[in-house]
């Protein structure tokens, strides 16, 4: 009798351990650096994705900060001013490029 | 030497580093033991995490002693930020449209009863895993060892659903489109396209991994299993399957997820191959799960140095372990209980007879006898894709 009880008990609940519910992913805080143009990196980058997405490509050049911005506007459709394209590759490649233009 | 002497030959000498430097990219082990995450996330035990947004997580070195990887250590990819965070099983379908004599909405109950059920064991690995090796750094997230696992998947095969549909005379196409979502209504989706002849009876639409429903963030409740191919077509909550005659130009096939179409998949820097090729099958590799960088081992204590290898479902057919930097090489047990598909895990019995620092290497070899190349003859490719360099594990002995 036990035994059909524990049984009985673990059908129900990996039929229902994920759907009962909401699943809520947690938020984590990354340090990102502040600095000028910051307010548009946050406007902008943080529709679509964390700073962890920033800060975990490794320091850059100023040419790949630029191309993974044009990417995020071309092929993910980001809606970013023209202003705040410039703004916010000058912030990147001043907080996480490695001095290197190309 | 002279003052104007020792500048001229110094300056030939770093324009002589340089020059390799920039004009080919260099290849070394990944980076190894970072932190773990205090936050875990629903399911998951705290990992390495990259972002929470979407969540990109990292099984850390300890998990690759096992030949199964378990859920909730299982690494975790996604593409677009809104991924439901429920799920209504009671009204969920996948759909199966296109080029199809019926459309199919099938519920997760009748996938389960009306359909045979299949399992295969299998390696799902991310392109980019390992990316951490090349220098200059290549775009993406810097992953060490850990964008990958070894799971037992349970569903159906998509042959099954396919002929279930039937597919009209010139259906050469499948696309495969998941629940997640962009912030903006025009960002393209996570779609991916695999040609008719591509699939066989080892591809599953799984609901199942190591005997439990799939977890949230691997892609609950349905996702496609492709033993062999790297995991960007692994296409997480699969909610819609079309079949069509031509394909269709898609950013995350057309952009993401390539290497250079030549003979060493490679490019350098400055000279960027044109032409470009998704990256589809897995090449040989390996990975110590023990020991582990930077641990203290006993002098003349009895190790039993421990991983996984695998391929894309040719096999392994040998392990090679080394002590002594590549010198020597002595073949490790192998044990294969899962498929040609799975992990195969790997042991070698190891007694320390010398002190102070030692590198612990394994090279993988196929069935086809391909075998993994040391870190530093690895090519570089624009996207860090496809590394598969000998493991290097140092440690101390004491």
């Amino acid at each position: 009798m036990k035994k059909i009880l524990l049984l009985s008990l673990l059908a129900f609940s990996s039929l229902f351990a994920q759907v009962a519910q909401d699943v809520e992913v947690p938020y984590i805080s990354y340090e990102i650096k502040m600095g000028k143009g910051f307010d548009a990196v946050q406007a902008n980058c943080l529709m679509c994705h964390s700073f962890g997405y920033i800060i975990n490509q490794g320091p850059q050049s100023k040419e790949f900060w630029a191309k993974k911005t044009d990417k995020m506007i071309t092929h993910f459709k980001a809606p970013m001013t023209k202003k705040d394209i410039n703004t916010v590759v000058e912030y990147l490649f001043e907080h996480y490029g490695n001095g290197k233009q190309k | 030497m002279q003052r104007r002497e020792f500048f001229k030959t110094s300056i030939v000498a770093s324009a002589a580093i340089l020059g390799t430097n920039l004009s080919a990219g260099q290849t070394h082990q990944p980076k190894d033991g970072q932190k773990m995450s205090k936050m875990a996330f629903p399911e998951k035990r705290p990992m390495i995490t990259y972002s929470d947004r979407p969540p990109l997580l990292e099984s850390p070195r300890s998990v690759f002693a096992k030949g199964i990887t378990a859920n909730d250590e299982f690494f975790v990819r996604w593409h677009l930020p809104d991924i439901p965070t429920k799920i209504d099983l009671e009204s969920f379908r996948i759909k199966i449209d296109g080029l199809v004599d019926q459309e199919l909405n099938i519920s997760l109950k009748e996938l389960k009863n009306d359909f045979e059920q299949v399992e295969v064991t299998a390696v799902l690995q991310c392109g980019g895993n390992s990316r951490s090796a090349f220098t200059p750094i290549a775009g993406g997230i810097q992953w060490g060892s850990g964008a990958m696992g070894c799971a037992k998947w349970k569903g159906v095969r998509l042959s099954d659903l396919l002929n279930r549909a039937g597919l009209k005379k010139d259906a050469e196409w499948i696309g495969f489109n998941g629940l997640e979502k962009a912030a903006y209504y025009e960002t393209p989706n996570f779609v991916r396209e695999l040609e008719l002849t591509e699939l066989d009876d080892h591809v599953i639409v799984a609901y199942e991994m190591n005997g439990e429903d799939l977890p949230y963030l691997n892609g609950f409740p349905l996702r496609l299993v492709l033993p062999g191919y790297y995991s960007d077509s692994w296409v997480k909550m699969l909610s819609n399957i079309t079949v069509t005659n031509k394909y269709k130009s898609l950013f995350f096939m057309d952009t993401a997820y390539r290497v250079p179409d030549n003979e060493t998949e490679s490019e350098t820097p400055d000279h960027k191959f044109k032409k470009t090729k998704p990256i589809t099958f897995m090449n040989v590799k390996s990975i110590i799960g023990y020991p582990e960088n930077g641990m203290k081992l006993y002098h003349n204590a009895h190790i039993v140095i421990r991983g996984v290898a695998f391929d894309d479902g040719h096999g392994i057919r040998q392990v090679m372990i080394s002590t002594d930097e590549g010198k020597t090489w002595d073949e490790a047990l192998l044990k294969q209980e899962n498929g040609r598909y799975a992990f195969t895990e790997f042991r070698f019995t190891y007694k320390p007879t010398k002190y102070g620092k030692v590198s612990i290497m394994a090279k993988a070899i196929n069935r086809l006898g391909k075998e993994q190349p040391l870190s530093k003859d690895i090519l570089w490719n624009h996207g860090g894709y496809k590394y598969n360099g000998i493991d290097v594990v140092e440690v101390e002995v004491v």
